[in-house]
């Protein structure tokens, strides 16, 4: 019998990489994140082999809740093939041997920074958004402390006053990504910089999101079937991008998210952005149903109204 | 389905080979050497890693050839796995085995002005002989001292505090085990003094200096005054777990600056200390961390000089993090910009009076 018999096989490191005590923190703050919908929870955040602000906030809630037999899919910007998203995959799948996929609809972990997919995620998937500023409210204080003070009083007058002031000057809301939104009637969130056209999907989805900033130390959730509202005034709706008449250059698709390229000649081409829905599309000319239907109609009807532009 | 996204892979994979194609082999004896030679450089990333291994952070530097901000992550994302075996006792200035420690505020103080190893009165001048082949060794050596120096010194602010100019100290008694730790503990406003103590030895040397800098040159409301500046070896003391008597694991490069400075924010007319302590010797970031310190206790710092402010702004790793993801993909949020943008443009122009020609000033002065 010999001593290194007897000794634990070297291990250097935790299986997901994360040790058991900040696989334990995580997912109570998990918990409690989905326990006040919208609320963002304080945690202790790991530094993790991938540099801050790289998606470490999404990667650590990801490590906390893959196993073996997950199957997670990785995107950046919407696409499957994006260097960032594959070194995120590469990563979670050489630490925790889980699968690797593609299909919206066959992740059972959708890991993402500044998208959610075109096909309507379902019950028992989790959507993780990679978030690089979890405060809606930086923009009216960048003093986090003061912030959640503002919160803890859902005092969100300034939030108004930022939207009135942009009909004043402009007649119309400027926010582009991450717009914030009211999460079941008490927490304002940033929904991470996904585009205005994603926002509604967080409102009553199927599926759970967890939203982290690894970097701030921030998660929220917004548990399925959870009223999600982008801030509007009644009177002048909130809109999505208007990308009307864009058509896919591959698939021929319209009325989906589209990468806009500038061309020499001084006009655009489009593609979409969701590059797993454009490879299915290609593959087998189906797909899932899309949360906006192929004349653009969003599939909670009357959710999304048309535009109005307030009177001088 | 399993469809492995090749693309991105293949890129990623083929940019790293290729940087490590430029920076050649790494070998044992190229990492002995950083080690060797660099010890201010490996402070540095020592302290800022928040890691004490010489060795670990000169592999460190070798892997990413020498970029600081990468050698840090790289430490820390290996510290963030370890384990927590034992909590060591705290180390107290006076037992500090002291290589150099200077006051600025006495011309003398008990146990003298030890200058030790500095370059601070040296000529910064270029030793071009170097190049030409001739060895370092050729210069003669400092002269042997006819008494060796003492291994310990008193503490200046001792003696401050039997005069009655600095407030007593409160012996802490808490265990070692329950200090707050600002890397596995949630961290709020106003943060308990380990978190902020913790944080300034963990900050980035030149986030620090930035803060402190801008402290001293005026915007703070005090002048600080090095009380004192110290380097030296600590012992890890360890306590037996059978016996409970306290060995030395071993010694660690540790280095502490005191600042000084009249009006206490109590009200009471007595001086008040600012303190900053690191693995590593590293003295123009404790100069500055301490300044911050003292800063920080003022009541209405400068914006810059508040706990929250410098804490979260001078982190080397969420800092440098940030800063390069901007190289990142943003054109989904670019095309969220633009469609905003070009609402904006088409409800107030025509193509009679097209818009100026710059779109960021048309933003902020369009009128209805």
């Amino acid at each position: 019998m010999k001593l290194a018999d007897l000794a634990q096989q070297r291990q250097d490191y935790s299986y997901a990489f994360l040790d058991a005590h900040a696989k334990r923190e995580l997912r109570r703050r998990i918990l409690k994140a989905i326990a006040i919908p919208g609320y963002q929870v304080p945690y202790a955040s790991r530094e993790l082999p991938i540099a801050r602000g790289w998606g470490t906030g999404g990667l650590q809630v990801t490590l906390s809740l893959v196993g073996p037999e997950s199957v997670v899919k990785v995107i950046d910007q919407g696409a499957d093939d994006s260097v960032n998203a594959a070194n995120l995959r590469r990563f979670i799948t050489t630490m925790s041997g889980a699968k690797t996929t593609i299909d919206t609809l066959q992740a059972t972990i959708l890991q993402s920074r500044h998208r959610i997919p075109e096909e309507i995620m379902l019950e028992g998937q989790t959507l993780v958004l990679q978030v690089p500023d979890p405060e809606p409210l930086r923009g009216v204080t960048a003093d986090m402390s003061k912030a959640h003070q503002l919160h803890a009083d859902a005092d969100y007058g300034q939030m108004w006053l930022l939207l009135y002031e942009q009909l004043v000057r402009y007649r119309q809301y400027i926010q582009g990504a991450s717009y914030p939104s009211l999460v079941n009637g008490r927490y304002i969130i940033s929904p991470s910089p996904i585009p205005r056209w994603d926002t509604p999907k967080l409102h009553q989805a199927a599926h759970l999101t967890l939203l982290s900033a690894g970097r701030e130390k921030r998660l929220y959730a917004v548990p399925p079937y959870t009223n999600v509202y982008p801030l509007e005034f009644n009177d002048v709706p909130f809109q999505v991008e208007d990308q009307k008449g864009w058509v896919c250059k591959t698939t021929g698709v319209q009325n989906k998210f589209m990468n806009e390229l500038p061309q020499e000649d001084g006009t655009s081409q489009y593609e979409l952005s969701d590059s797993g829905y454009a490879n299915k599309l290609a593959d087998t000319a189906q797909s899932g149903a899309t949360y906006y239907d192929d004349q653009g109609d969003f599939y909670h009807a009357g959710y999304l109204k048309p535009p109005v532009i307030p009177p001088i | 389905m399993y469809v492995a996204a090749r693309g991105g892979e293949d890129a990623i994979q083929h940019a790293e080979q290729f940087y490590q194609a430029m920076l050649g082999k790494l070998t044992p004896e190229a990492i002995q050497l950083i080690q060797k030679q660099l010890p201010f450089l490996l402070d540095k990333v020592i302290g800022e890693g928040s890691l004490y291994s010489p060795e670990l952070a000169a592999l460190a530097l070798a892997q990413t050839g020498g970029d600081v901000y990468e050698a840090v992550l790289l430490l820390r994302a290996y510290r963030s796995t370890q384990p927590r075996l034992a909590y060591a006792e705290p180390v107290t200035a006076g037992e500090v085995l002291t290589v150099r420690r200077i006051s600025a505020a006495f011309k003398d103080i008990p146990g003298g002005q030890v200058l030790g190893p500095t370059l601070d009165y040296s000529h910064r001048l270029l030793r071009l002989d170097v190049l030409d082949g001739i060895r370092e060794d050729d210069a003669p050596p400092a002269p042997q001292a006819e008494n060796p120096a003492p291994p310990t010194y008193p503490v200046v602010a001792d003696w401050q505090r039997s005069q009655g100019l600095l407030p007593a100290l409160d012996a802490d008694q808490t265990e070692p085990a329950a200090v707050p730790d600002v890397t596995t503990d949630v961290v709020l406003f106003p943060a308990p003094r380990a978190h902020r103590l913790q944080a300034l030895a963990r900050a980035d040397t030149g986030g620090v200096l930035a803060l402190g800098y801008a402290s001293m040159r005026g915007y703070g409301l005090i002048h600080p005054t090095v009380n004192e500046l110290r380097l030296g070896y600590a012992e890890v003391g360890l306590r037996h777990p059978v016996t409970g008597e306290v060995f030395s694991a071993g010694r660690v490069r540790v280095s502490q600056a005191e600042v000084i400075s009249s009006g206490g924010d109590d009200g009471k007319s007595s001086f008040q200390l600012g303190f900053a302590a690191t693995l590593g010797w590293n003295e123009v970031k404790l100069i500055a961390a301490s300044t911050l310190d003292m800063e920080m206790n003022n009541r209405e710092p400068h914006p810059a000089h508040e706990e929250e402010f410098v804490m979260y702004h001078t982190e080397p790793v969420e800092s440098s993090g940030f800063c390069i993801h901007f190289k990142l993909p943003h054109y989904v949020t670019f095309a969220s910009s633009m469609d905003s943008v070009r609402k904006v443009i088409s409800t107030f122009y025509t193509n009679d009076t097209p818009p100026p020609q710059s779109n960021h000033e048309n933003m902020q002065q369009v009128q209805p």
